[in-house]
């Protein structure tokens, strides 16, 4: 993979949570090329924070995502109070987890019910599931909304709570209130119940894997603010060495920053979580999930619908017992006083690890910020798992079905991005797509014959006119077709463009009308297997006796160093649609 | 009303997918809307259909790649009525702070491999394209906006935004000005109402995420927040933070900046 290592000191962005798309290249049987795809435009928050004071930080991370703004909020404000020293209470610590717990009942319950178990159970979406499951939809409607009262209840809102700071919060709810949310806590606690049994009913694969989970580890408790990060592998570090371990690189295909452990892929979230914190849940918690047939730790990812289950019915319990014991206290807040220097907050956002680091001057004010948030980390993962279960799935489905398949597997990681996958667009190459995937026909307008190799820049002409496969009345064909199948096509073509990838000083993915001498510049990069332009246009003229009809097309690649962006090449593709579409050049 | 449900369509851009939350936090009511209206494209929820006709768009997020561009405009051909929700659709967002930066020079020390990114300079508001029919400011919007908007086009009625000030809802609640009493440097006076004054009822002072209210006299906030003690700096970044590209507050904080 074309992909270097960055200095992490450098400010890293990379906000993931966004759109998503899959790409898969299946040559001779076989997954040549995977890309889980991340084109969320970047968003900077790294470079935001620069200048800006401390007290900004929990306004401004809480932006980052809306799905799990507490966990941005949690990590940043433990980062700076490990900077100032700051010694929160006990009832701060505590109503944080309180706090905590409703960002993972809210945003589990939503993706159980609104994005995985649709998978399950036949349907498109929650609205179609509440019409065979109602009760369940129904239940799955009040944990979420008891979630996002937990938030609430200190944040005031539950997307981008206004209650946090550093040093604690800026209200302490009532005793009324705390007395009314354990009654509605005493129902969610038996609708976790209910929740677990009801999964037990879904037909979940068979499927063990291996793979590395990694979770914070907490001595006495099930992490959420606190901890060691640990791995099944023997892993075992403070979040200050989370950068000696942990190293992120800039995929061509993504504009989040992928990270790996020690060079290899790794799993965080509830799964991962689950199966390295189990031991921590009390029997109560672990009651229901005794009565169905799953056990942790599990290596099968479709099981991560459950651990989410059974951590909702954990976040619940842990805040009933807070609450009940609930006191308003005579502050909810702490002094704090600014200092200079470097600090790490690492918290278990609901998807997993959300780590950052800081480095502020004496005033407060942040000199340089690094957030790495859980769905970066999971996407080497990811990948990984997709290809792996569509070779055993097995390639020859059809592309619904490879769809399908790869987003109910990608979903188990519940990326943030998983309002994207659930339109994942599945490009499927295929290496003989122009002789098998579709009939070619005969009698076809125009012939586009993209000419080029599979290599770098020299794949654009490829890249492109593969942008056109529903184009109608064009017909597509690669230069390393085999030469009987392209002979038909070149004989009976109304029109024919042939496209080559040229170096030009134009921009990059311009359009450019060629004349036969043009061609001979990169028809030296024109692969062993595959016809060059100049034998193509040889090979028409002796074909036909009329080959005015035939046109050259070249796509600007500037010096040919780098391949195209997905943009250019879209671009592209676009204009050479309109030209075909209507009357070329 | 007639038979026929409105046709819905719900789209994102470069945002937090927050205030995609207004409709997914519903909780039962979420399908009572399903049943009042037929919503065509929501990918968060599941529906797909990108390119579909409807009665009405709601769109999050601003406009921040090329591919941004060519997709609002199908969006606004495609759509009779069109919403932004949001502070990003509607003023650019928080990511709009790039727009006084040179983002080029971000993106080389963040990315290992710059061309690959596609990023327009600015972050822009959907109305500097399209034609926009309805705002809904917000950071993020809440769902009884959402639920008002719609209750209205369902009774054809054209919905009137609320521009009025926080200190008016603030006063209705009968809360304890945070700026009077203990000189806290409040944006409730600039900003417009729909949160329901939720930082000043917790004792915080408003950071201004609804945006910039009607007739809003930002000048004369910015001296009172300098009689406050606040130094030019720290006045800038009041103004230009969640809504940095909306006026007046973008002219307020940048002046402050010089």
């Amino acid at each position: 993979m074309n992909s270097k290592t960055i200095n992490i000191n450098v400010p890293v962005l990379a906000r993931v949570e966004g759109e998503g798309a899959l790409e898969l290249s299946i040559e001779e049987g076989k997954i040549t090329d995977l890309k889980l795809r991340i084109y969320e435009p970047p968003r900077y928050f790294e470079k935001f924070l620069q200048g800006r004071s401390y007290q900004d930080l929990p306004d401004t991370v809480a932006r980052i995502c809306g799905i799990c703004p507490v966990a941005y909020q949690m990590s940043a404000v433990h980062a700076v109070e490990s900077i100032f020293q700051t010694k929160t209470t006990p009832w701060i610590r505590a109503l944080r987890r309180v706090f905590y717990c409703g960002e993972w009942i809210q945003s589990h319950a939503l993706h159980i019910h609104m994005l995985a178990a649709p998978d399950f159970l036949g349907c498109q979406s929650i609205i179609e599931l509440a019409q065979h499951h109602d009760e369940a939809v129904r239940r799955g409607l009040r944990l979420q909304t008891l979630g996002n009262e937990l938030i609430e209840m200190l944040g005031a809102r539950s997307v981008h709570p206004v209650g946090a700071k550093v040093g604690g919060f800026f209200h302490a709810p009532s005793e009324q209130q705390a007395i009314e949310m354990v009654a509605k806590l005493e129902q969610g606690w038996h609708d976790s119940e209910a929740l677990i049994l009801w999964l037990n009913t879904l037909e979940l694969p068979d499927d063990i894997q291996q793979f590395t989970c990694v979770a914070l580890r907490h001595a006495d408790e099930y992490p959420m603010n606190e901890g060691r990060i640990v791995s099944d592998q023997g892993l075992d570090i403070s979040i200050e060495q989370y950068q000696q371990h942990f190293k992120e690189h800039h995929a061509p295909h993504s504009t989040a920053l992928h990270a790996l452990l020690d060079g290899k892929p790794y799993l965080l979230g509830p799964l991962a979580r689950l199966n390295l914190n189990h031991d921590q849940l009390t029997d109560e918690v672990l009651a229901p999930l005794a009565q169905t047939r799953y056990r942790f730790p599990s290596y099968n990812m479709y099981h991560s619908i459950i651990a989410r289950a059974v951590e909702i019915r954990f976040a619940i319990g842990e805040a009933l017992a807070i609450l009940r014991a609930y006191q308003v206290p005579e502050k909810p807040d702490v002094e704090v006083e600014p200092q200079a220097g470097i600090g790490y907050g690492c918290s278990e956002a609901p998807r997993g690890l959300l780590w950052h680091r800081y480095e502020v001057d004496q005033q407060g004010e942040i000199i340089n910020a690094v957030i790495i948030p859980p769905t970066s980390q999971n996407q080497a993962r990811i990948e990984q798992d997709v290809a792996r279960s569509l070779e055993k799935y097995g390639l020859d489905h059809n592309e619904n079905q490879l769809r399908f398949y790869a987003e109910r597997v990608v979903r188990n990681y519940d990326p943030c991005i998983s309002c994207a996958t659930h339109f994942l667009t599945l490009k499927v190459n295929r290496d003989n797509q122009a002789s098998n995937a579709t009939p070619l026909n005969i009698e076809q307008e125009t012939l586009l014959l993209a000419i080029g190799s599979p290599f770098g820049a020299d794949q654009t002409a490829w890249l492109v006119a593969e942008q056109l496969h529903t184009t109608p009345g064009v017909t597509l064909a690669y230069s390393n077709n085999p030469l009987a199948q392209l002979k038909p096509l070149l004989e009976t073509a109304k029109r024919i463009v042939l496209l080559d990838a040229i170096i030009s000083d134009q921009p990059l993915g311009q359009l450019l009308a060629l004349s036969a001498d043009q061609l001979t510049s990169s028809s030296k990069q024109i692969s062993s297997h595959g016809l060059g332009p100049l034998e193509l246009l040889a090979l028409i003229q002796q074909l036909k006796a009329d080959s005015k009809n035939t046109q050259l097309l070249g796509i600007s690649i500037g010096d040919g160093s780098h391949p195209l962006t997905d943009t250019q090449i879209q671009n592209s593709a676009q204009t050479l649609q309109q030209k075909l579409l209507t009357h070329l050049p | 009303m007639s038979s026929i449900k409105p046709k819905v369509s719900i789209h994102k851009f470069s945002s937090c997918d927050g205030c995609q939350l207004a409709f997914l936090n519903m909780g039962e009511a979420l399908l009572e809307l399903a049943s009042q209206v037929e919503i065509l494209h929501f990918a968060e929820a599941g529906p797909l259909s990108e390119n579909a006709s409807v009665d009405i768009a709601i769109v999050e997020g601003s406009i921040a790649t090329r591919h941004d561009l060519q997709r609002i405009q199908a969006i606004r051909a495609n759509s009779a009525y069109l919403i932004t929700i949001g502070a990003c659709a509607t003023a650019g967002g928080i990511q709009a702070l790039r727009n006084m930066a040179d983002t080029q020079q971000w993106i080389e020390g963040i990315y290992a491999q710059p061309e690959y990114i596609d990023s327009l300079d600015n972050s822009e508001p959907i109305s500097s394209h399209v034609k926009v029919d309805l705002e809904l400011w917000g950071c993020p919007i809440n769902s009884r906006q959402i639920v008002v908007a719609l209750r209205d086009l369902l009774f054809r009625v054209t919905p009137k935004p609320e521009r009025d000030k926080l200190c008016l809802e603030c006063k209705r609640q009968q809360q304890v000005c945070v700026m009077i009493t203990r000189g806290e440097p409040c944006m409730g006076s600039v900003t417009q109402n729909g949160c329901g004054a939720l930082c000043p009822s917790i004792g915080r002072a408003c950071y201004a995420c609804y945006g910039p209210a009607e007739d809003a006299n930002s000048q004369a906030l910015a001296n009172r927040l300098e009689g406050l003690g606040l130094v030019d700096k720290q006045i800038a970044q009041k103004f230009l933070f969640i809504n940095s590209a909306a006026e007046p507050f973008q002219n307020t904080g940048k002046a402050r900046l010089k």
